[in-house]
């Protein structure tokens, strides 16, 4: 077998779940192999740290948006083996989108993981300091939306729509005149309907229409900007 | 004799000069645009993936059991890679095309067996589906462009755009899913009196209008905004959202 092969058994070896064959041949290639052997610690420490927290934490509050982050991330590292061309005034969020990653099943798990701690960590410091509405916005509004999921989706939501309006706002460049002002025009149509229930909630935090309005609109954006951000 | 000859001669040509431009600029036009017709064999019970790039889209039904793509390209460049399923067919101009710049046009003319089902996308351009009978009919513009289906009994229907005019025309199977939603535009549903569905409609610039489907046992909501309720026995599932256009339901 093959150190690829190896690897595929760790996690099986980590658990104590495989045939004693199988186990002395891992640990005999162990004990040779300086990568497998890194690999198998990492994999031990990820499943240690999950052990000794289990139970500690809740669901991810912003679930879609980090897993989002994290296929961002995968799809960045693998769409291109040539290197990404980036502009000397790239911002620091798009030259860290635009690096290579490779990373190993259990650096990705761990990576997963500091993602989660980092993401909780996060939104409990902005309920503890009461920072909803300080992040991204749109420009004019500061929401005053009824109750904290609204707040967190919303929140959540134009984190996702600043990602891909950055890469959209890279690409737009190379679009035709024609193709920018179709999309400036039904951009703002949704804006539009973003804006008018978020004056709506403001007068009327528990209205049930503009909140389901704000979310339909905010996601229709999200996935318009993803949609054109491949162009 | 021979000077009065040349400038007769001159004077033919400028006079012909609008003549021959007019011819170059047909030509020229007809040569710039591409058309590429392929036929595929299919079951009654076919499915068509489109994902287009703009231009328009043209569904129709036709008594053969096979799809005929008839597709119009302003830029010859343009890949065109139609792939057969096991399903039915997939064309993915967007996929197909994926670095190039500038990609024109591409409008498109399917016929297909009435009990396909289709699902439709470009990023602008129009969208016009008729006459099919099969499980699923998805229409959906990213940006500009009307959405008409006419014809149209299918179990499931999606259309959405984000600035046009939605226009459906046909009827909704009991225990089916109707989807309609536009940025700006009028969405207008034709029905049969006969039919039956519970109906939530979204309107914020409070323009929905119920036409004879109105009755008492429909609520507003959402101080004129919505209106929810059932129409005869209430059995498809009709969503219609209109963020900054109207509603309109028109009784066959």
């Amino acid at each position: 077998m093959n150190c690829e092969q190896y690897q595929d058994l760790l996690s099986e070896y980590v658990d104590g779940a495989l045939a004693s064959d199988a186990q002395y041949s891992v640990e005999t290639h162990l004990g040779v192999c300086a990568g497998c052997t890194e690999a198998r610690n990492d994999l031990n420490a990820l499943v240690d740290f999950c052990l000794d927290h289990r139970g500690e934490y809740d669901a991810v509050p912003n679930e879609r948006a980090l897993w989002l982050r994290i296929s961002n991330m995968i799809e960045v590292g693998s769409a291109s083996s040539a290197p990404a061309v980036i502009p000397e005034n790239a911002g620091w969020w798009f030259r860290l989108m635009n690096r290579s990653w490779r990373l190993s099943f259990p650096q990705l798990a761990a990576a997963t993981v500091v993602l989660i701690v980092l993401s909780m960590v996060a939104v409990m410091g902005a309920r503890n300091l009461n920072l909803i509405g300080s992040g991204v916005q749109q420009a004019g509004f500061v929401p005053l939306l009824g109750s904290t999921s609204v707040k967190d989706r919303y929140r959540q939501q134009q984190q996702v729509i600043a990602y891909w309006n950055e890469r959209v706002e890279l690409n737009k460049a190379r679009w035709n005149p024609q193709m920018r002002e179709t999309f400036d025009k039904n951009l703002s149509v949704i804006d539009a309907a973003v804006n008018e229930s978020m004056q709506q909630l403001t007068q009327n935090p528990h209205d049930e229409v503009s909140e389901e309005i704000l979310n339909a609109a905010l996601n229709d954006k999200a996935e318009l900007l993803k949609e054109f951000a491949t162009l | 004799m021979n000077f009065h000859f040349l400038a007769t001669r001159n004077r033919v040509s400028f006079a012909a000069l609008p003549a021959l431009f007019l011819v170059f600029v047909t030509v020229n036009s007809a040569l710039a645009q591409q058309r590429v017709s392929r036929h595929y064999p299919a079951g009654k019970n076919v499915r068509i993936e489109l994902k287009n790039l703009s231009g328009t889209i043209t569904v129709e039904t036709w008594p053969r059991d096979e799809i005929r793509i008839t597709a119009t390209m302003e830029a010859p460049a343009v890949h065109f890679n139609p792939r057969q399923t096991d399903a039915g067919l997939v064309i993915d101009i967007v996929g197909d095309n994926r670095d190039r710049r500038d990609v024109g046009d591409v409008n498109f003319k399917i016929q297909v067996p009435s009990r396909s089902s289709v699902d439709l996308e470009t990023r602008s351009g129009q969208i016009s589906v008729s006459n099919i009978q099969g499980d699923l009919v998805r229409a959906h513009v990213w940006t500009s462009g009307d959405i008409t289906l006419s014809g149209v009994n299918a179990a499931r229907v999606f259309a959405s755009n984000t600035t046009g005019n939605i226009f459906f025309d046909g009827e909704f199977a009991s225990g089916g899913t109707y989807e309609f939603k536009s940025g700006q535009g009028t969405i207008t549903l034709r029905l049969p009196a006969s039919c039956g569905f519970r109906l939530v409609a979204t309107a914020p610039a409070k323009k929905i209008s119920m036409g004879q489907f109105w009755n008492d046992g429909m609520k507003w909501a959402g101080e004129g905004r919505r209106i929810i309720g059932d129409v005869g026995d209430g059995r498809a599932s009709v969503t219609v959202t209109n963020y900054q256009g109207d509603i309109k339901f028109m009784r066959r």
